[in-house]
């Protein structure tokens, strides 16, 4: 699990001022697997494989913080609303159970 | 002697078929499939709670599919019709379900910086049952809203 997982942070909408409050959407591709079903070719049972824990922050403030498990769907999606102070960047940090840790980010350009 | 023979092999036959034991030895199978954070949803929402009283209330708004045809993949949106002040906001929002082999399927810590008490995601369900919202005010309080999903085709393996 070398490479990076593709993920995604989405604003909406895409034009917003300072003061909105805005959708962010962070949506990764991952197996979200819960450790139950059978892998057709193998026939083992796949261990369970899901993202843990979330931390949305502004700036290095952290403003939302989930912890997930595995119920979640496949190739996760989470939207949480935000109210944006002015510019900067937001940041998303996610590990998943087996200690595998990702950052992604993404600036936000209020038009005033 | 033929038909005596018939009867008794019948009779065999219709017996294993119904041997309680063999439906039990199937059931316990089903059973033991168990995921790594089973917990059941009574025992969920104490350990949110801690025993606090929860109180229905309609300042949630759960969307949730009425039938879900696949439940690998069902949305759940929740929105709280709650201020977002630095004294007055919506702590956490919890989505459970009430009969996956783990009731908990997301925990979400809000904070005023939010501006709305709002939370999308998408969730697997194993069969028909309910979606519950629950949710956390910063005074100390707990509400929640449910609503059942129908589900065609599970998803949880």
């Amino acid at each position: 699990m070398a490479e990076a997982r593709k993920s995604m942070i989405k604003i909406k909408p895409k034009k917003y001022k300072t003061g909105d409050i805005v959708k962010v959407d962070f949506i990764v591709i991952h197996p979200m697997d819960t450790g139950l079903i059978k892998d057709k070719k193998t026939g083992k049972i796949k261990p369970a494989h899901y993202i843990d824990n979330i931390t949305f922050s502004f700036d290095g403030k952290p403003f939302t913080t989930m912890k997930v498990w595995e119920t979640v769907s496949t190739n996760p999606y989470f939207s949480v609303n935000f109210k944006v102070p002015g510019k900067g960047k937001i940041t998303v940090d996610y590990t998943d159970n087996t200690g595998e840790k990702n950052t992604k980010s993404k600036k936000l350009k209020p038009k005033d | 002697m033929k038909r005596r023979n018939f009867i008794k092999s019948m009779m065999a036959v219709s017996a294993v078929a119904v041997t309680p034991v063999a439906l039990m030895a199937k059931d316990e199978a089903k059973a033991k499939k168990k995921g790594p954070n089973d917990l059941t949803f009574e025992a969920a929402v104490k350990a949110i709670t801690g025993g606090k009283e929860v109180k229905e209330s309609d300042k949630i708004k759960l969307t949730v599919p009425e039938i879900a045809e696949n439940g690998a993949v069902v949305p759940v949106k929740v929105e709280v019709d709650h201020p977002m002040e630095e004294a007055n906001y919506v702590k956490a929002i919890h989505v459970l379900n009430t009969k996956n082999g783990n009731a908990r399927c997301a925990d979400v810590m809000l904070t005023p910086a939010n501006g709305r008490g709002y939370f999308a995601t998408r969730v697997k369900l194993g069969s028909t049952q309910e979606v519950v919202a629950l949710v956390e005010l910063s005074d100390g309080t707990f509400i929640k809203t449910g609503k059942s999903v129908k589900v065609t085709i599970g998803g949880c393996g």
